[in-house]
């Protein structure tokens, strides 16, 4: 476990790894920050469109990584910009891969604190949940797949089980007019919208890892059409629902929808705890890859063992996680990740995509 | 020896993890709970005495008064209620308490009752007339929506006079709350019951400031409950404004076209029997019409049904003549209900309670930007158009 980079992934497995690495605390609350900056019901156009933006994000990061068989991002970027430029970009990137871990652990225990595990309090929560995070990635990239298999196709099947229950406080009319006031409220929520599809830069390190990376373009393009699905179907679910007054005013509509509702004959009332089943596997998802991300990153940037750093991240993912005192500075800390994301992640790549260019001609 | 020394360490490192399996975190246990099934707001009226539970000297400055009902379930959890014989025990208890805000006053019935009152199960909110004429409903309901263990599927009804008498029941066996719940289902087969309306909708209505109806109950003098019209909530100040009657949701429910079955009586008009139309089907369009600064709306009413009785003895409803005839009255009758309701609703309420706003913001999203503000002011204006088109299907097993 040299942190070494072989063909270790299927191409199935690498679309899985992006579709749950994609799919994570947004979910909850993706309805409310994009309605919030629409204002009209066209949000899932929105969702559309930031959907595709990932996706030619994800192109560009493949398209980078592509030039560099068999290496992940911490090791070619030293060839493209030089040494210390390369170091500091990598330890960059490492930064928010266990930033974002530290949030989506948070956000989890925020989530669960308030909803399943009312009393517990938050460090019996986070603790469990990243020892048996630490534990799968002790196992390496390859583990990490086989699980994410396992959780992919239960969250497809609940999600869309929840989902359809609620059809019957569905109202077409909270989701129309479409583009009654044009297109200029629908751009301004774009940012928010693409943001939520956080995720692409895994394809990063991922590349390095597939056993056929030629075929990365298509894994990219399917890893975020999924997510998008979901996005498209609980945004027009909730806000059919809840209506776009009443989306504002939930801090979590998406379980807000889910609670919304209740079938007669069925022995199951709370549908909420179904989705937070699979929201929480989604978050553990998302937690574990960044956090590998982030290990990994250390490894080979220092060309050291994998295993200390593994270790070595917990308490600091652990003090980050506890570092926001509400829930408030909780999403500012998500803003702030999705922020440094958008600069690192849309704009560096074109960049380096560039530079490598002009120097790979040289060459 | 080191390999041992790590097995014995391990070993002792499982049975430690073991300990703290036997027991969750923050259990409940079910027996410990007490079940909220429904709960109850009602204002408390001045010089009625004060509970004592009010003690606290030099308090925030006199607000309005609220007496809250929490209908607990006993017999699921207790099992008493299993008991035969002489003393039967009612299957609910309920229990008042009265403070000024709503989080202090329930937290004061602990004091009261010796278990933990849970209200994940709990299914509807009754709020009384007196309350809901005074005060905001968005503050009523704020704690409601916010706190996490009432879940926004409950009900929201309103009682004329006290609501509290609504949480009443004369059957021991009954359990009021759960009744209500089971009532709103009737709304398939009758027009005038409004479908049910949850916190869900209702947080999005308050927020937008639109007005709209919640189902009225009452609780007449002979102790059993009963749904009786709607009660009109005024979306700028969401205060009750008023009641509507059950001709007048008849009336709405045509409007509104979402009634799903029901009835309407007419009159024939030769021989003054009563005739009966079953609705099977019913659909309406609202369509906005905006020329330059002046609104309007035509409604157009289509419904499909049959002949369910007739006292017309002379007459056959094999008869295509009868049929016609018998079409125009029904559809005078549908008339004079619409034209009853949207008078009331325009001139007396001065309300938009039937989705015209929904509509032209739907059509004209545009206009509806600069009208919404004022929308109940400008409604109480706009003229409105309504046609009505009955079909009678078939007259049942009997052609006479």
């Amino acid at each position: 476990m040299m942190g070494s980079s072989k063909g270790q992934i299927t191409n199935v497995q690498a679309a899985v790894i992006l579709v749950n690495y994609i799919l994570a605390a947004g979910i909850l609350t993706l309805p409310r920050t994009s309605v919030e900056k629409v204002k009209t019901p066209d949000v899932w156009i929105t969702v559309i469109l930031g959907g595709i933006i990932a996706m030619i994000v994800g192109l560009i990061i493949v398209k980078l990584n592509q030039r560099y068989p068999e290496k992940t991002f911490y090791q070619y970027s030293q060839e493209i910009v030089g040494k210390w430029m390369g170091g500091f970009l990598s330890l960059l990137i490492i930064g928010y891969f266990f930033t974002l871990s530290a949030y989506e652990v948070r956000t989890m225990a925020e989530v669960t604190g308030l909803f399943l595990l009312e009393g517990t309090p938050t460090w019996a929560i986070i603790l469990p949940f990243m020892w048996i995070g630490l534990y799968l990635i002790i196992g390496g990239i390859n583990t990490i797949a086989r699980l994410f298999e396992i959780i992919f196709p239960i969250t497809i099947v609940i999600f869309l089980l929840v989902a359809f229950l609620s059809l019957g406080i569905f109202e077409l009319d909270n989701l129309r007019p479409v583009l009654g006031l044009g297109i200029v409220p629908m751009l301004k929520g774009i940012k928010t919208t693409a943001l939520a599809f956080l995720g692409s830069e895994i394809m990063l390190l991922l590349v390095a890892f597939m056993k056929k990376p030629d075929k990365a373009v298509k894994v990219v393009l399917i890893g975020v059409f999924i997510p998008l699905l979901f996005y498209v179907i609980t945004v027009v679910m909730v806000i059919g629902a809840l209506s776009i007054d009443g989306v504002v005013t939930s801090t979590w509509p998406t379980l807000e929808l889910m609670r919304s509702f209740e079938i007669p004959g069925l022995i199951f009332e709370r549908f909420e705890s179904f989705l937070l089943v699979i929201w929480i596997m989604q978050i553990f998802t998302t937690f574990t890859i960044t956090y590998y991300a982030a290990a990994l990153g250390l490894a080979q940037l220092f060309k050291k063992k994998i295993h200390p750093f593994v270790y070595g991240l917990v308490p600091i993912i652990y003090v980050i996680a506890m570092a926001p005192k509400n829930i408030n500075d909780l999403f500012k800390l998500g803003d702030m990740v999705g922020n440094v994301a958008l600069l690192l992640f849309a704009v560096l790549p074109v960049i380096l995509l560039l530079v490598s260019r002009v120097r790979g001609g040289k060459a | 020896m080191k390999h041992i020394t790590i097995r014995t360490l391990l070993s002792a490192l499982l049975v430690l993890i073991l300990l703290p399996l036997t027991g969750c975190w923050s259990n409940k246990e079910i027996e410990d709970l007490g079940l909220i099934v429904g709960t109850s707001l009602d204002l408390e009226k001045q010089g009625e005495p004060r509970e004592e539970s009010s003690g606290q000297a030099g308090g925030p400055p006199h607000r309005d008064r609220i007496t809250i009902t929490n209908q607990f379930v006993t017999a699921e959890t207790t099992g008493k209620g299993t008991k035969t014989g002489t003393s039967q025990q009612k299957a609910y208890n309920n229990v008042s308490e009265t403070g000024d805000t709503i989080l202090p006053t329930l937290r004061n019935m602990v004091l009261r009752i010796e278990k933990r009152a849970f209200a994940e199960h709990s299914k509807v909110i009754i709020i009384g007339e007196d309350l809901a004429r005074t005060m905001d409903l968005q503050k009523i309901l704020d704690f409601f929506i916010r706190e996490q263990e009432m879940r926004p599927s409950g009900l929201l009804l309103i009682a004329q006079n006290r609501a509290s008498k609504i949480l009443e029941s004369k059957k021991p066996m009954d359990i009021p709350a759960l009744k209500l719940v089971e009532m709103t289902h009737g709304h398939g087969r009758t027009t005038k019951i409004l479908p049910p309306t949850t916190l869900t909708k209702i947080e999005g209505k308050l927020h937008s400031g639109a007005s709209f109806l919640l189902q009225n109950v009452v609780s007449p003098s002979n102790g059993d409950i009963k749904f009786a019209g709607a009660a009109v909530i005024e979306g700028k100040t969401r205060k009750l404004r008023g009641f509507l009657n059950e001709k007048e949701i008849e009336g709405l429910t045509w409007i509104t076209g979402k009634g799903k079955g029901g009835l309407v009586k007419s009159v024939d008009k030769k021989t003054g029997q009563p005739i009966i139309y079953e609705i099977l089907s019913m659909k309406s369009k609202i369509k906005p019409h905006v020329d330059g600064n002046n609104i309007s709306f035509d409604i157009k009413i289509e419904s499909e049904g049959r002949i369910a009785e007739h006292w017309v003895v002379s007459e056959k409803t094999m008869e295509t003549e009868f049929l016609k005839r018998t079409e125009k009255e029904i559809e005078k009758e549908v008339e004079r209900l619409v034209k009853n309701v949207l008078d009331k609703i325009q001139h007396e309420y001065k309300t938009d309670v039937s989705g015209f706003g929904n509509k032209l913001r739907i059509k004209y999203p545009h206009i509806w930007k600069t009208v919404k503000k004022d929308w109940d002011q400008t409604f109480s204006e706009v003229p409105i158009k309504h046609e009505v088109k009955i079909t009678i299907k078939d007259y049942g097993t009997s052609d006479e």
